[in-house]
């Protein structure tokens, strides 16, 4: 007898992804053919240098963006649109400042039409989670940069997608509050076995998230590098075994950051 | 609400003074009695008007049509300007002669209506109409072009499309700009419609002004003056600005915080 678990099934593919950006002189090539197979269930995690292309390859899974060659496939269909089926965490937040932090959070389901008391209920679970219960009347401009980073968070998982998109989500939060929502994100994964792509600048949390890790080279981009990262879980920042792999994603991304950097003088 | 003390005696200062220079202006005898009544024979013809009900008929009139004038005004005024985001070539070119529209003296269509339509409430509700439409296609067209495009994102990629977008996303992104263009509006309708009864209405408060001329009664003129002044001041104030503030602050945008 099969099970779904016996084989993998690709959740996600990226085929060739070539994307170009007109600026005010040039033309820039943000991405360079970009493959990239994500299995369902995957938790991949992709650093690179700054203004590599990491948020143009989110955007453009998420359907928001178009390419100018290659293609998206999801669940076998080449993407076309955006589908709350792949929610995109911004790097910027974008909360609706006209709402309060709840409403923010039951946005999509409202749009999806789920009732009042329901959503209240979904909301106040990841506010919970995302220990904001108190500012669930709050509006976003009333809150600091990590805690609007953490409604984001809620307003994503509320969506309850198949795939998760997360732009630098822990980038403004302090060390206690990322350590938990660390151990959290593994804890939403192995219980909800969502697709998560997650682009962070911290290889430690690269490497205690993911399943594996992609190295995204210099702009104009392409995969560099994938390193699986097979470790048990719960994993801690804190960790020493962990370190092995971090030197193993460091080794393929310091000469990117470093190109990048030359590039800019 | 809470009324600032000081402000109150500020402005009981103010106008104490104000009525002061303008008795000794009259005690000086500079301008005849006719050109320059004093500030009792002002209040006398307040009195008048008010005690024969003529100021409260006119006040009920000329807001009646400034108030169904207005919201064609911003009914049409929204569904123009949602037309030039949707079609953007008529935007481009309707938002150049909207802007040349919007400079338009409001008197300068009385002619015009009077021709058109006729010495009629009709004709004044027009005067009105196209005075203040393009404030109103004007801020609606910049206040939805200038959402910013991270929230229509985000909102897209949550599973708002078509009309759902535009009801949860374009209305409340927009709205405090929108509210700055209504301000502006209603604005230009209140000057619309003065001028308008003046020259076109045998009611109203524009017609009160011009009666006044007519019987060369200073006191009347002024007395409606003040009248006209005291409206806009409230409903600008009391109304439009506040619901302006609330909405700023509401949406984060107060500087005082
Ligand atoms: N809307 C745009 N218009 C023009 N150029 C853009 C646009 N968006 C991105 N770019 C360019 O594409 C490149 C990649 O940008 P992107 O935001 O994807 O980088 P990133 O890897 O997410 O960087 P960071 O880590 O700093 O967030 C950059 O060189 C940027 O200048
Ligand atoms: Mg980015």
């Amino acid at each position: 007898m099969l099970y779904a678990g016996d084989f993998q099934l690709t959740k996600l593919e990226a085929k060739n992804i070539t994307k170009y950006f007109q600026h005010e002189t040039h033309r820039i090539k943000a991405l360079d053919g970009i493959n990239l197979k994500v299995e369902d269930g995957e938790f991949v995690c992709i650093v690179g240098p700054s203004g590599c292309g990491k948020s143009t390859f989110l955007r453009i899974v998420s359907g928001l963006d178009t390419t100018e060659e290659g293609e998206v496939i999801f669940d076998g269909k080449p993407v076309n649109t955006t589908s709350p089926e792949r929610i995109l965490v911004f790097q910027e937040g974008a909360l609706f400042p006209w709402l309060t932090v709840s409403d923010n959070v039951e946005f999509g389901l409202k749009i999806a039409g789920v009732p009042k008391d329901e959503r209240r209920e979904i909301s106040s679970r990841y506010l919970d989670m995302m220990q904001l219960t108190k500012f669930a009347n709050s509006y976003t401009y009333q809150l600091s940069t990590g805690m609007k980073q953490r409604v984001a968070i809620a307003r994503a998982l509320a969506m309850d997608p198949d795939v998760l998109l997360m732009d630098e989500p822990f980038a403004a939060l302090d060390a206690q509050t990322r350590d938990l929502l660390l151990v959290e994100m593994q804890l939403i994964w192995e219980r909800t076995k969502k697709t998560i792509i997650f682009v962070t600048h911290n290889v430690a949390e690269a490497v205690v998230l993911g399943t594996k890790v992609v190295v995204f080279s210099n702009r104009p981009s392409v995969v560099k590098k994938e390193i699986v990262i097979d470790y048990r879980r719960p994993r801690l920042v804190e960790d020493q075994n962990l370190a092995k792999f971090q030197q193993d994603v460091m080794k393929e991304l310091r000469p990117e950051v470093k190109a990048g950097s030359k590039n800019q003088s | 609400m809470k009324i600032d003390l000081d402000d109150v005696a500020n402005a009981v200062l103010f106008f104490a003074v104000f009525i002061g220079i303008w008795q000794l202006v009259f005690v000086l005898g500079i301008w005849p009695k006719v050109s320059l009544p004093s500030p009792y024979a002002v209040a006398e013809s307040f009195a008048e008007v008010i005690l024969n009900y003529t100021l409260f008929t006119g006040i009920g009139i000329t807001l009646g049509r400034l108030v169904i004038g207005f919201l064609i005004s911003i009914a049409l005024g929204t569904v123009i300007g949602l037309a030039m985001i949707k079609f953007k070539g008529f935007g481009k070119t309707m938002s150049s002669i909207s802007a040349g529209l919007l400079s338009f003296p409001s008197i300068a269509w009385v002619p015009f209506s009077i021709l058109l339509i006729g010495f009629n409430d009709a004709g004044i509700l027009f005067v009105v109409i196209m005075s203040s439409i393009f404030s109103i296609t004007i801020s609606t067209y910049s206040s939805v072009r200038n959402i910013p495009p991270i929230y229509i994102d985000a909102a897209r990629n949550m599973g708002a499309k078509g009309l759902s977008l535009f009801l949860h996303l374009t209305i409340p992104a927009a709205t405090p700009s929108l509210i700055i263009g209504i301000r502006q509006g209603w604005s230009f309708a209140w000057h619309a419609i003065i001028g308008a009864e003046i020259l076109m209405s045998i009611v109203g408060l524009g017609h009160i002004l011009s009666v006044g001329r007519e019987f060369q009664d200073m006191g009347l003129v002024i007395a409606s003056m003040i009248t006209i002044f005291t409206i806009g001041l409230l409903v600008d104030r009391l109304l439009l600005f506040k619901l302006e503030e609330k909405i700023r602050s509401r949406w984060g945008l107060s500087s005082d915080r």
